[in-house]
């Protein structure tokens, strides 16, 4: 089984609490830093037995850094089997992003929205 | 037949017996792609109706816990200073690691992860620190397989939604353009192969005719 790392991209003291877990975080106080450093983790390869792969299989991001992220960019960073993004709700609660997310998703495989 | 010949669709072939024989091949093959595409779509879609409600209610556990986990951290870090806080954190040894292992599920490359954790979080003193601080990385640490398997599901459900809507277009284009498509042209090639086997009897009647009006 391959080893891979886990990433955080948030504000400084949002994700100050997982940097304690061991997860590698990324400070990012706006939108468009954070869309900037999610492109960098995706770029990030590592070698292992002579072959080059992502460093990263998932990488957590607050949910407000998220919502402005354009549809166009969303499918650039998901185009790959990994990393996973994934939006989380940041100490302000959450925004809705992730349902949101999720009804995107069952929109394109089923063509309308059946959860609920 | 001028208005039927106008909605059918024909492709560019010359009306002849061998452009007949392909076509009929074709339709064949087209008819048995879309059969098989259509049991994938079948598939995939039973896999996805159960990955999505899964993700759903992880997604619901995980806005409200970790909202909650925030909070005592928020509490934690507001009772000391953030300088102490900081270097507390930096003396955590914790190291994960995540072992990926993908599975294919009816050609999807669907993930599965498993976390390990390693080392101490908590490796600080305990006098320039608050209780709060142990609380909400306990309750941190809690959270984080939740979130692990959240990604899982997450990043599942991303990649079948992206299989099933290729599929549903291929199936869709075969089943209404490509099929309709053959059908019509085979009609047409048919309806013209016969229409000069007609013109071929009727001319030999007419040859006939006039031979034995000579005679």
């Amino acid at each position: 089984m391959q080893q891979y790392k886990i990433a955080i991209v948030g504000s400084r003291e949002t994700i100050l609490g997982f940097k304690a877990l061991g997860v590698e975080p990324v400070y990012a106080n706006e939108p468009k830093e954070a869309l900037e450093s999610m492109f960098a983790l995706k770029g990030e390869r590592i070698e292992s037995g002579g072959e080059s792969r992502n460093k990263y299989a998932i990488v957590f991001v607050m949910e407000d850094l998220m919502t402005y992220i354009t549809p166009d960019d969303y499918k650039k960073l998901t185009s790959d089997p990994l990393p996973a993004f994934i939006p989380l709700p940041s100490h302000l609660g959450s925004t809705g992003y992730g349902l949101k997310k999720l009804k995107g998703i069952v929109e394109r495989a089923v063509g309308m929205d059946i959860l609920n | 037949m001028e208005l039927q010949l106008e909605i059918m669709a024909i492709m560019n072939v010359n009306a002849t017996r061998m452009a007949l024989l392909t076509l009929k091949k074709k339709i064949k093959s087209a008819e048995r792609g879309h059969k098989l595409l259509k049991d994938k779509q079948d598939g995939l879609m039973q896999k996805f109706m159960g990955v999505i409600h899964e993700a759903k209610t992880a997604r619901e556990e995980v806005e409200e816990k970790l909202g909650a986990s925030f909070k005592n951290f928020i509490r934690a870090s507001s009772l000391m200073e953030s300088g102490f806080l900081e270097s507390a954190l930096l003396y955590s040894t914790a190291e994960t690691n995540l072992g990926v292992e993908t599975k294919n599920v009816m050609s999807v490359r669907i993930p599965t992860f498993d976390l390990k954790v390693e080392g101490e979080v908590v490796n600080y003193s305990m006098v320039q620190t608050s209780g709060e601080l142990d609380i909400s990385l306990q309750s941190f640490l809690d959270v984080f397989p939740l979130l692990i398997k959240l990604a899982e599901i997450e990043k599942s459900a991303e990649a079948l939604a992206e299989e099933l809507e290729k599929t549903r277009r291929r199936v869709n284009a075969l089943e209404y353009r490509m099929i309709p498509d053959l059908k019509d042209t085979i009609k047409f090639i048919q309806m013209k192969l016969d229409e000069m086997e007609r013109g071929a009897i009727i001319n030999t009647m007419v040859v006939k005719a006039k031979i034995e009006a000579a005679a």
